[in-house]
């Protein structure tokens, strides 16, 4: 595989069953470019291992008065250098491949797996660890696969140059291949308490970074009202926790570094003292010692694989589990459905469980007093709901029974909380839909000219307001904003049925007056369920329903309603129950004036200002 | 054709408008300045104890060098000195270890320091802005700011800084180590460089803002999925699941189209330092060969030279690799001063009024040059009077009250409290007058007793308590594990908004502003929280001035006076049934509102 056909047309399915198998199912799918990373770092080290030998030679030949043997050793370190700059140069290729590679097919199998569990995945734990694998693990888990051929290439060579070094010069040889080994192995003890102290300091780090963005994320709330100084100190303790952890981190990688210093020092004197002894006696040349000297300066650099994969490992393996963990969640219920659903069912909307009906074709308002319940309520109209319960009818058709794309084409949920998609408000609405309703005539009917305008304000060269961008979950804009372009978002759509949950909460009176008029012509002869507790709204609705305990208590329209129905006048009225009872009593006179009214006097003052 | 060329498509290029400033070079330059001279000690000690540490480890090298002249030259066993020799390696073994302990120690030190006076600086900065530049700037810019470049950062302060100035000493040393040795050595070293400068400037030309790219590429692909994930529902019940794989595999495209170009910047740079560190190596084994074959040098000065010249392949690695790191840094720096650059309010820490009474006289507003938000606005709003504004969204109505609460200034006219004009008040001054409350009822990381000690730092448990139980929330507070201790904000305890919006009242009731702007402070809650809560947020209210910024016409219905603010104007202004019987657009509103 190649950087530059990525992604995968087919990141293929990974075998999730543990972390190691995980892994070992990455390196499975990259066994190609894992050889190809394993022979060029032979190569590299190789070349690299052949520098002392040079040296050797060249010390020799200067010892021995030979121009030409020193001319020689010129011409084998020439020959190093290119086996080491091509074997360096393309051993980082294939590493970094296998690396990048590794990552975007997990990034992939992700990706992938989020869209596929969907709403299941608002379970708040489930998405934290999807987050967590896609941020900081799947490098993790990349690094481990890809330092694995490099690790075989540097271990191969160490091998190969103790054995070289013992047929080139056995006495010293043996005290060479002796020693490596114990280097080899002498700082692994300390790195687990090593990592295990950056990972605390990386887990502190992370809490000043939380505390901090905390604190800025508050700021006109601290601005307002005081208490800066309290958040000023606490960050300023935070982090200097975070500088003690580094502090006591840098302390063990600090004797780590100085062990490697000391152990190969050591390794060295004690060739340097033998060594000088067999030269003497004539058992080994000069040149001999020297070489048998930079060979052991040198080969402490591959000996750091050895380091390098022992915490790659131990990185990795949480890492592992947890991507194997997300990557093995499904959704409880079954989303293939029973019924062939080529064709979406059409009709009335019914609910068995509370008496809820929907006629086809018209607008209906639904108040009900407790907001969870209106929730769950919205959630089961649409099939398919995370409790399992009597299924709601379309045309008759259970829509539990329907595949789940299928149900999701013929009911449009919109919940409480619509998450605005980043990117342009072209791409925002770029969704899957009937292609009646154009994005201007529902911008419009959901009042989103102010929207626009202040999109394009804060976005940089966008003069078409559909070039404007969103930024996550629309946070630059207010409450209500976010809530008025959902709503244009869903009457793009066009679905056969469309349930919007309290769509215009944070709307304002007089422009929620008009978004119930625009709503209203946009959805005629369609299927239109509201949850609301607005007058505004449950004003413009053919029908009325009141939900009160989980059935229908009341059907009828809103004129009828708020002045026949206490429990109604309640929640809608917000009047406590004496005095909606009170009210009743009184027989209280209902106005004449229809909505029509306060629109056009909304555009004459409009006009005149 | 050989090579890569950048990608089109850069995922690091800005794609909202930078709303606070980024600091010039001169002030950049100026911090940096400042920063080393506040760390002079610590800098000091970090090159004294690297230079020891080089020296020592150059001790090697020159013993055997040594050892090598002498037994080539086969001199007796008593003048080869094998044990004092190695009796000096061992010893000068050891200081190296040591020192080397110490360089890594000390440099942890030293960027650690420099790291967390920088992060400490930035938010001691930041919570000092003033309110009308947060207002108007948000708080997105700073976040990132606050996250991203303090990341980016955190490396090199924490590496980097200290990385290269043990590599720069090391270099020079080991260089000064082989004139010592010698002098034709180091020039045949210096004969090297060309090669590794022309590599050296080609690369670093283009890989820090490549690596910017790269880096802003990967965190989309992680964004893209992190958003797919907490917008689970709206893509099931929006059937985007099919669009969502696609959208990050395009940013996984992106991102690996870049992950390219900075492995063939890597590809054409390694060749350069591997061919470098090898003929720095075969240089000096060449031109020392030649020389002491001409018997100008010993055969021990060019083991010496030569172990030497080997050695230089840690500090130039060292150098290259920290050295593109700090060319991110400087960017990241740039946008961390850049705060610096905003004014601080220049307040009048004298000017206090005196009464309650808030008065707006024909005030002009707009937040862009020419363009006025608000026009000869005036109004009188006694002490103790509530005042409601009501009308379109964008008509004015949020500007207006942040004018009353003294975020903004006034372009034209005045806005006085007690007869002092509020915009030139400081805003600590100001807030223990005026409050403004807004959607916006954050709660921190932290523990229930923070959240309501930051509005009154010196309240005791009791007081705490006392304003807890003024809005209601007392019963669940008391129902909690810890009570007043207990962790909230996000990893928390997870509070509702209902709970939260408590949480800002109890703040309120703690500061005890005289005078407070509502600013659609219950409308992001249901309607049956929304209920609960304001009655205590009434109990809140109580003998305070109100402005509230009405969402909802029932708040509207119980103010002394309204005011309907259509497009920049007040264009009715009276009470409830003065309103209604005059008939116009409230009324009708009302009307049919009320049914």
């Amino acid at each position: 595989m190649q950087i530059q056909d990525l992604p995968y047309p087919d990141p293929g399915v990974p075998d999730a069953r543990s972390g190691p198998r995980f892994l070992w199912w990455l390196f499975r799918n990259q066994l190609g470019g894992q050889l190809k990373s394993l022979a060029w770092g032979l190569l590299h080290f190789l070349s690299v291992s052949a520098l002392p030998f040079c040296v050797g030679v060249a010390v020799q030949a200067v010892v021995d008065r030979s121009g030409a043997r020193l001319a020689l050793a010129g011409g084998l370190l020439a020959l190093c250098a290119a086996g080491n700059a091509i074997g360096d140069t393309f051993l980082h290729r294939t590493a970094v491949t296998n690396w990048i590679t590794a990552a975007a097919r997990v990034q992939q199998v992700l990706a992938r797996k989020a869209a596929q569990l969907g709403s299941a995945l608002t379970r708040r734990v489930a998405a934290g660890e999807v987050v967590a694998v896609s941020t900081g693990d799947v490098e993790k888990i990349g690094w481990f696969v890809e330092a694995w051929s490099r690790f075989t290439a540097a271990a191969v060579t160490i091998v190969v140059v103790c054995v070289g070094l013992v047929v080139y010069q056995p006495a010293l040889g043996v005290v060479v291949a002796v020693g490596l080994p114990v280097l080899a192995v002498a700082v692994l003890p300390l790195l687990p308490r090593a990592t295990r102290r950056a990972d605390f300091q990386r887990e502190k780090a992370g809490r000043a970074t939380e505390l901090a963005s905390d604190t800025v994320a508050g700021l006109r709330v601290l601005r307002g009202i005081g208490g800066e100084e309290l958040f000023l100190d606490r960050y300023r303790s935070a982090s200097q926790e975070v500088r003690h952890a580094a502090v006591r981190s840098a302390r063990m990688w600090s004797l780590i570094s100085a062990i490697q210093v000391l152990l190969p020092g050591l390794l060295l004197i004690g060739v340097v003292w033998y060594g000088v002894q067999l030269a003497r006696e004539g058992r080994v040349t000069v040149g001999e010692l020297v070489a048998v000297y930079s060979s052991i300066m040198i080969l402490t650099y591959p000996l750091r694989h050895f380091e390098e994969i022992a915490m790659a490992y131990s990185f990795s393996r949480p890492s592992a589990r947890r991507a194997a963990r997300v990557l093995s969640l499904e959704r409880a219920t079954d989303t293939d459905g029973s019924r062939d659903g080529s064709e979406v069912p059409s009709g009335d909307l019914y609910d068995p469980a509370t008496g809820l009906l929907a006629p086809t074709g018209r607008l209906t308002a639904v108040v009900c007093g407790d907001p969870d319940t209106a929730g769950r309520l919205a959630e089961r109209l649409g099939g398919h709901a995370s409790e399992e319960g009597t299924p709601v009818l379309l045309g008759g058709v259970p829509l539990d029974e329907l595949p789940l794309d299928s149900a999701r084409t013929a009911v449009l949920v919109q919940d409480k909380d619509p998450v605005l998609l980043s990117g342009t408000l072209r791409e925002l609405f770029d969704v899957p839909r009937s292609g009646d309703v154009g994005a201007e005539e529902a911008l419009a009917a959901a009042q989103c000219a102010d929207v626009l305008a202040a999109l394009v304000q804060g976005s940089l060269g966008a003069e078409d307001p559909m070039d404007a961008r969103i930024t996550e979950r629309g946070r630059s804009l207010s409450g209500g904003q976010r809530q008025r372009l959902a709503l244009a978002r869903s009457l793009i759509t066009d679905p056969e049925v469309l349930v919007l949950d309290e769509p215009t909460s944070a709307v304002d009176s007089h422009t929620e007056a008009r978004i119930a008029e625009g709503m209203r012509n946009l959805r005629a002869g369609r299927t239109t369920v509201v949850f609301t507790s607005s007058p505004l709204l449950l004003d413009r609705a053919d029908r009325v329903v009141l939900v009160h305990e989980g059935e229908v208590a009341a059907v009828g329209v809103h004129r009828e309603l708020v002045h026949a129905e206490p429990r109604y006048r309640a929640v809608v009225t917000r009047e406590t129950e004496e005095e909606a009872a009170l009210n009743g009593a009184l027989g209280k006179e209902a106005s004449q004036s229809s909505l029509k009214d306060v629109l056009k006097e909304l555009e004459e003052i409009e006009e005149s200002a | 054709m050989i090579g890569v060329a950048p990608p089109a498509y850069d995922p690091a290029a800005p794609t909202t408008a930078n709303t606070l400033p980024v600091g010039a070079p001169a002030t950049v330059r100026a911090y940096v300045v400042e920063l080393f001279r506040r760390h002079r000690r610590a800098f000091l000690l970090l090159v004294s104890v690297n230079t020891v540490a080089v020296v020592a480890s150059m001790a090697g090298p020159w013993l055997l060098g040594g050892l090598v002249e002498r037994v080539s030259a086969g001199v007796a066993e008593r003048e080869l000195h094998l044990e004092l020799t190695v009796g000096l390696f061992v010893a000068a073994l050891v200081v190296q270890a040591g020192f080397v302990r110490q360089v890594r120690l000390r440099g942890a030190m030293l960027g650690e320091r420099m790291l967390a006076d920088l992060r400490e600086d930035f938010l001691v900065r930041s919570v000092g802005l003033p309110p009308g530049v947060l207002e108007r700037a948000g708080t997105g810019d700073l976040l990132s700011r606050i996250t991203t470049d303090i990341d980016r950062l955190a490396n090199a302060m924490r590496e980097a800084v200290p990385q290269l100035a043990i590599g720069v000493v090391w270099v020079v040393l080991l260089l000064g180590g082989l004139v010592v040795t010698a002098p034709p050595l180091a020039a045949a070293v210096l004969l090297t460089m060309p090669l590794l400068v022309i590599g050296c400037r080609w690369y670093f030309k283009r890989a820090p803002s490549a690596y910017r790219s790269e880096a802003a590429g990967y965190a989309a692909v992680a964004a893209a999925l992190a958003e797919t994930v907490d917008a689970g529902r709206t893509i099931e019940a929006h059937r985007l699941g099919e669009r969502r794989v696609e959208l990050s595999e395009r940013r996984i495209k992106e991102w690996t189209a870049w992950e390219r170009y900075t492995l063939w910047l890597r590809s054409v740079l390694f060749p350069f330092i591997n061919v470098t560190h090898v003929m720095i190596l075969g240089s000096v084994l060449m031109v020392g060969g030649v020389f002491v074959l001409q018997g100008w040098i010993g055969i021990g000065q060019l083991t010496t030279g030569a172990l030497i010249a080997q050695m230089l392949v840690d500090p130039v690695g060292l150098i290259l690799r920290w050295y593109d790191e700090l060319q991110v840094a400087q960017v990241s720096l740039a946008r961390l001063v850049g705060v610096r650059d905003i004014e601080p309010e220049a307040g009048d820490a004298l000017l206090s009024p005196e009464g309650r009474d808030v008065h707006a006289d024909r005030v002009h507003f707009g937040y862009l040059e020419g363009v006025d938000v608000l026009r000869q606005v005036s109004l009188e709003v006694a002490p103790g009077t509530r005042l409601a504004l009501v009308g379109p969204s964008g008509a004015g109505k949020s500007t207006l009250g942040r004018l009353l609460a003294g975020i903004y200034a006034p372009r034209d006219g005045r806005i006085t409290l007690g007869g002092a004009e509020l915009s030139r008040m400081t805003a600590e001054q100001v807030r223990s007058h005026v409050a403004l409350v807004n959607q916006e009822h954050h709660v921190f990381v932290g523990t229930l007793r923070d959240n309501l000690l930051l509005a009154r730092t010196d309240a005791t448990d009791t007081e705490l308590w006392a304003a807890l139980g003024a809005v209601d929330a007392d019963e669940w507070a008391r129902a909690l594990d810890d009570g007043l201790d207990t962790e909230v904000g996000s990893g928390g305890f997870s509070l509702t908004p209902a709970q939260a919006q408590q949480i800002a009242l109890a703040r309120l009731v703690l500061a005890d502003p005289h005078t407070l702007v509502l600013d659609e402070a219950t409308s992001l809650l249901d309607p049956r929280a929304a209920r609960h809560l304001e009655r205590s947020l009434a109990r809140v209210l109580d003998g305070r001035t109100v402005v509230a910024i009405a969402h909802r016409l029932h708040t509207a219905h119980d103010a002394d006076i309204i005011a309907v603010v259509e497009n920049g104007r007040i264009t009715e202004l009276g009470s409830h049934d003065d309103l209604v019987s005059a008939d116009g657009a409230y009324a009708a509103l009302w009307r049919s509102w009320h049914g």
